[in-house]
């Protein structure tokens, strides 16, 4: 957090709302932190800063593109001479078109430009790091969308719709199937051009015919179903449990990153606390059999914080389950607070920049 | 130039062009192979299928190519009504082999026994027909190799033709086999039937576009 702050201090950019916003995103972190080792919950704090990163995200974003271009929708000509921000959804999707035909499939540029900061090479440089450490955390403390639905998901008390037929978590792994080969096959990005609903907040192709009518139509559904409608009916993470293909692909490195979360099965009873606290559908009876959560969990610590028994512990991979949990947290917490506030936290001060520059 | 000659650029042709060709049937052909969890021998033969259904659709274009005197790549609009129809067909086979994979639904909703029959059956003949369907959508290597049958002598000479880049662009899919390691895998029946349904919609979705923009260019 010293690092970032003497990072975000020393800009040079002009006026007093850099170093503002910079100040209040610096408390912020800090408290938020300070109240993860206070009370020893990990979820309810992390949450805060994830709605943040979620709803002050498309703030700066947009307010960059209208500063560039003048409008939220990226007309075909800037495509063309690579000036789209890189996400890092397009990943999965690059990597059989580049293994085989040498193509990066999106239409940006891979070192930064002026036009274009948000290159290709800066992101998955950035995402590989981050995700070689904590597998699916990145969802939990990186992903700037997921931020959104949990931001959502955190209104009610209660869920009104709590039966959810749980053949509809294998969908995120369908819809990366599906995206991969129609990739490699088009090449071209296709979760970005018919089922991203974070298009809605961030940009889209411009609306010039009933083809990119359509696919605005599906974005905007999408993002109110599934980002906003459900979230608030069910308390979950719906568009990461039910479509998102970047969770499906992160799960996979869940089998590599160090941290995990593990149950005790000598302190369980049953009483499915942890089941109806998981955003991701990640605990059920299979996974409290097993003695750990599904593939799909992004080690966000609800079900930690929610069991009152101390069954579910932080682990290390190699060592014993349940030895030293706390320490386990911690150590998960300094590289998942470290990429929260580099990253998190430098999109949140970017943010408020402009929106105290445009109160001042 | 002699059948020695015309084979051996076909051959060259199919080969050169095989990643391409697997990269544009793979939406449908991947799904397929996987979706019934079927060991390394029924795999295969489900493969053997597609491209059994595959060399149809070749040799039916390349009748047509020759027939038709020219490439249909050098007219836009019967090429877009090619590429509406055969895209429909793949929408529909992968929809129907998604539901004829759980009859139960046929079972129920289709009074009519010949539905139901089909039904019970298309399961076992669906990669054939989707391999035909498939052999028949214009993807730019089977356009090269079309435009390059009909110039050549004869109709025999098209179809010797189309043959011989058909066993060239078979080596690259005999890999796909090896999916059959999937199937050890619960989830993976479930997974490969909602990707049939969500590929079944985009290919609808491009059959009505191109369909309309056809009708309305008419």
């Amino acid at each position: 957090m010293l690092v970032w702050a003497l990072l975000m201090f020393s800009r040079p950019e002009p006026g007093v709302a850099p170093r503002i916003a910079a100040a209040v995103t610096l408390l912020f972190m800090v408290t938020l932190f300070y109240q993860m080792m206070r009370t020893y919950e990990t979820h309810r704090w992390r949450r805060y800063f994830f709605a943040a990163l979620g709803f002050l995200f498309p703030v700066g974003f947009i307010w960059e593109l209208i500063a560039l271009r003048g409008t939220m929708s990226i007309p075909v000509e800037r495509m063309i001479s690579g000036d789209t921000p890189f996400c890092f959804m397009v990943i999965p999707m690059a990597i059989v078109p580049a293994a085989i035909g040498r193509t990066v499939v999106f239409p940006g540029s891979i070192l930064p430009t002026a036009s274009n900061p948000h290159a290709v090479a800066m992101m998955v440089a950035l995402w590989l790091a981050a995700t070689l450490v904590m597998g699916k955390g990145w969802c939990s403390y990186g992903c700037f969308f997921g931020g959104i639905e949990e931001g959502f998901a955190a209104v009610p008390k209660k869920a009104r719709i709590s039966k959810i037929d749980l053949r509809w978590r294998w969908m995120p792994w369908a819809v990366l199937a599906a995206i991969v080969l129609l990739s490699a096959a088009t090449l071209s990005p296709v979760y970005c051009s018919w089922l991203c609903p974070f298009k809605t907040v961030t940009e889209y192709p411009q609306v010039r015919n009933f083809e990119t009518a359509v696919q605005m139509g599906i974005f905007v559904t999408l993002f109110l179903g599934l980002v906003v409608a459900l979230p608030l009916l069910t308390r979950k993470r719906t568009q990461c449990s039910f479509l998102c293909p970047f969770g499906a692909f992160q799960s996979v490195f869940n089998k590599i990153g160090v941290f995990e979360v593990r149950l005790d099965r000598s302190k369980c009873k049953p009483c499915v606390l942890c089941e109806k606290a998981c955003p991701t559908l990640s605990i059920g009876t299979d996974a409290l059999e097993s003695g750990k959560p599904r593939l799909s969990c992004m080690k966000c610590g609800a079900c930690v914080d929610a069991c009152p028994r101390d069954a579910l512990v932080w682990h290390i991979k190699g060592t014993e389950v349940g030895a030293a949990p706390e320490r386990a947290r911690l150590l998960h917490l300094y590289s998942a607070w470290a990429l929260a506030v580099m990253f998190g936290g430098s999109i949140i001060a970017t943010s408020l920049t402009k929106l105290i520059g445009l109160v001042a | 130039m002699g059948a020695a000659g015309l084979a051996a650029e076909a051959f060259a042709l199919g080969v050169s062009s095989g990643p391409v060709c697997v990269a544009s049937c793979a939406p449908v052909l991947l799904p397929v192979l996987v979706a019934e969890r079927k060991a390394a021998w029924g795999t295969g033969a489900l493969l053997a299928q597609f491209l059994a259904g595959r060399l149809a659709g070749y040799l039916g274009f390349a009748c047509i190519a020759w027939l038709l005197g020219a490439s249909m790549s050098g007219q836009p609009r019967a090429r877009t009504w090619a590429f509406g129809l055969s895209d429909l067909a793949i929408a529909a086979l992968l929809a129907g082999y998604g539901f004829a994979m759980r009859r139960k639904p046929f079972e129920k909703a289709c009074p009519a026994n010949w539905v139901r029959r089909f039904a019970a059956r298309y399961s076992s003949f669906a990669s054939l027909c989707l391999g035909f369907a498939s052999g028949l959508s214009l993807c730019p290597p089977f356009v090269a190799a079309g435009v390059r049958a009909a110039q050549t002598a004869g109709l025999p000479s098209a179809l010797f033709f189309f043959l011989c880049f058909f066993l060239g662009t078979s080596v690259w899919f005999a890999p796909s086999v090896s999916l059959a390691m999937l199937r050890r895998l619960e989830a993976v029946g479930i997974v490969a039937r909602m990707v049939l349904f969500l590929l079944a919609g985009y290919y609808g979705y491009l059959a009505v576009i191109a369909l309309g923009r056809a009708y309305l260019n008419g």
